[in-house]
């Protein structure tokens, strides 16, 4: 393979990746994220400290657990619940590594929108007749939007720079699992300076359009009512 | 035919429990008392906020809360409009946007519901609907706050200190709306408040709370004079209220009967003849004159009778044939030295300038 043909590859393999990951996350996190703002719970502590852990421990420990739990014969390791998903190896083993990853930042991030939130504005939408479901609509969602929205861009720029548990959960195989930051390590490695190089280019390229869409999103203004 | 109003409640607040306990029928009731006395609580209660309260709530027939009867409606199914103190306006949403977030009056009765197009209007909102709310001054979102209430089609309407924190000219204007939407709406309403003024003009029948008791029931006059809780209201910012009819204005004044022949000087402010107006004046603003005053600059010299003198010189009287009293106070020396004593007649002496005016609309039909 060109480098040039191998680096976009990859640049197609990250952005599936993050993008599936972020999918993924992206609703799990927010009810996280709504639970930790706004329930009081027993155990909600080590909840909150189970969710940390990812952010905490070093990715390839994360990445060797969920090696460990996926594996043939391990426990969680589909064939036992009769269905074979080829996870390990493959793309949606990348998929995987990410999304664990990322979860953490997404649920704190949405959290955080979500505190910012004054509870009462709920309770004052549900005097006016509202559900509660119709204040978290009219309310609760539009006034934390841009949290959240930085929620999804937090948990994919997590995803798009995942390394160390992606590296083990799916090898770093090209064209097939290898990401721009897999790519970057693997030409490296084999002192392909000239491609790492253009893997690095492309990182730049794709971080600053995403972040550049995403504020101008945001700059777009006020959602009307 | 079952009461407009009626609760028994109980809600556990740091360091004590609040117990209210009131039936009525009145249209326009008051919760008055120094902060802290439980009366924002009530109001949450009464809205469903409070989700510790227990007792019985029944507004006009219908039961919102009955605890021994498991009955417990979340606030989305009560009716009520509730104006909070902080207003909690949505800051995403325009004012127009602040009008339709009632759903309720989608889905109800067209026929009780109001017209928003008449809210709209009594409140002067026109050209206010497309601005954002965090653009609008502190009268106007209260207005809006108001108008959003309104228009989520209320069975009964909650406000918390609606003038509270306001300068004197927008108090006044605000008053004035308050007043309209009375008129206009006949909405049953529970106002509260620490301020005398306010509990007198808006209110027919108000309780007196302290750290979570009744301990004073009846007119809104009779509440404001009953033995407060710690001095509460201190007499000198005890401010009376008298209701009359504009007789004849001029270009700086207007007088208004208060009586059948009594009739007080008041600042224009705005009155024009046949109007109703509420006229405020500080207790501390009255001077008491034992025999008939005579050249004085001040316009008002109103005979009164003397119906209670305390030692510490508040004094209550009754001006000519009302039935309602009003304070003065003056100073223990004064009252010793012109032997004041109950069941005397005097002379009550204030400045045109010492009245504080509130055009109070058209009269009021009565009620059928």
């Amino acid at each position: 393979m060109s480098a040039t043909a191998s680096a976009m590859s990859a640049l197609w393999i990250s952005f599936k990746v993050a993008g599936c990951a972020t999918a993924l996350v992206f609703l799990p996190g927010l009810a996280l994220g709504l639970l930790l703002s706004r329930r009081n719970f027993r155990g909600k502590g080590a909840l909150e400290t189970l969710i940390a852990l990812p952010l905490v421990l070093p990715p390839t420990a994360i990445g060797y657990l969920l090696l460990r739990l996926l594996a043939r014969g391990g426990p969680f390791d589909p064939r036992r619940f009769g269905f074979d998903l080829d996870i390990l190896f493959t793309w949606k083993g990348a998929v995987l590594a990410a999304s664990v990853m990322s979860l953490p930042l997404v649920a704190r991030a949405a959290r955080v929108a979500f505190d910012q939130v004054d509870p009462r504005l709920e309770q004052m939408a549900r005097t006016l007749g509202q559900k509660p479901w119709q204040s978290f609509v009219s309310v609760t969602l539009p006034l934390a939007r841009r949290g959240l929205v930085a929620a999804a861009v937090l948990g994919w720029a997590r995803a798009v720079g995942e390394f160390g548990a992606t590296v083990i959960v799916a090898g770093n195989i090209p064209g097939q699992t290898q990401t721009l930051a897999l790519g970057i390590f693997g030409a490296l490695q084999i002192g392909r300076d000239e491609e790492a190089l253009w893997l690095v280019g492309l990182s730049i390229a794709l971080a600053f359009s995403a972040m550049w869409g995403v504020e101008s999103l945001l700059r777009r203004g006020r959602v009307g009512p | 035919m079952s009461l407009r109003f009626d609760i028994d409640l109980a809600v556990p607040l740091h360091g004590f429990v609040l117990a209210v306990s009131w039936a009525t029928d009145a249209e326009a009731l008051g919760i008055f008392g120094p902060s802290g006395s439980g009366k924002t609580t009530t109001l949450e209660a009464i809205a469903g906020l409070r989700p510790k309260s227990t007792g019985r709530i029944s507004i006009a027939g219908r039961v919102w809360l009955d605890t021994a009867a498991k009955i417990a409606l979340p606030p989305e199914s009560r009716g009520v409009g509730y104006v909070p103190q902080d207003l909690l306006l949505f800051p995403h949403l325009r004012v127009r946007g602040h009008l339709d977030a009632g759903v309720r009056r989608v889905e109800s009765d067209p026929a009780r519901a109001l017209d928003p197009a008449r809210v709209i209007e009594v409140l002067d909102l026109a050209p206010l609907l497309d601005r954002d709310v965090a653009s609008l001054s502190g009268g106007e979102q209260r207005r809006v706050a108001l108008a959003r209430a309104l228009c989520s089609a209320p069975e009964f309407l909650l406000l918390d200190e609606p003038l509270a924190g306001l300068d004197d000219a927008l108090r006044r204007r605000i008053l004035g709306y308050l007043l309209r939407v009375r008129e206009e709406f006949r909405l049953p309403t529970l106002l509260v408040t620490h301020d005398p003024f306010e509990i007198q003009a808006l209110c027919d029948e108000s309780i007196l709370l302290d750290r979570g008791r009744v301990i004073a029931r009846g007119s809104s006059a009779e509440v404001l004079r009953a033995p407060g809780c710690g001095g509460f209201p201190a007499t000198e910012s005890l401010e009376n209220l008298l209701r009359g009819r504009v007789v004849t204005v001029d270009e700086a004044t207007a007088e208004i009967a208060i009586d059948d022949w009594i009739r007080v000087l008041v600042p224009r402010s705005g009155l024009a003849p046949g109007e109703q107006a509420l006229i405020g004046l500080r207790a501390t603003d009255l001077i008491v004159a034992v025999g008939s005053p005579a050249g004085l600059s001040a316009q008002n010299v109103v005979p009164a009778t003397l119906v209670a003198v305390d030692e510490t010189g508040t004094i209550t009287a009754r001006i000519g044939s009302r039935s309602e009293v009003i304070t003065a106070a003056v100073t223990a020396r004064a009252c010793a030295a012109l032997g004041l004593a109950p069941g005397q007649s005097v002379h009550l002496v204030f400045k045109t300038s010492a009245c504080r005016v509130i055009p109070a609309g058209r009269p009021r039909e009565p009620r059928p």
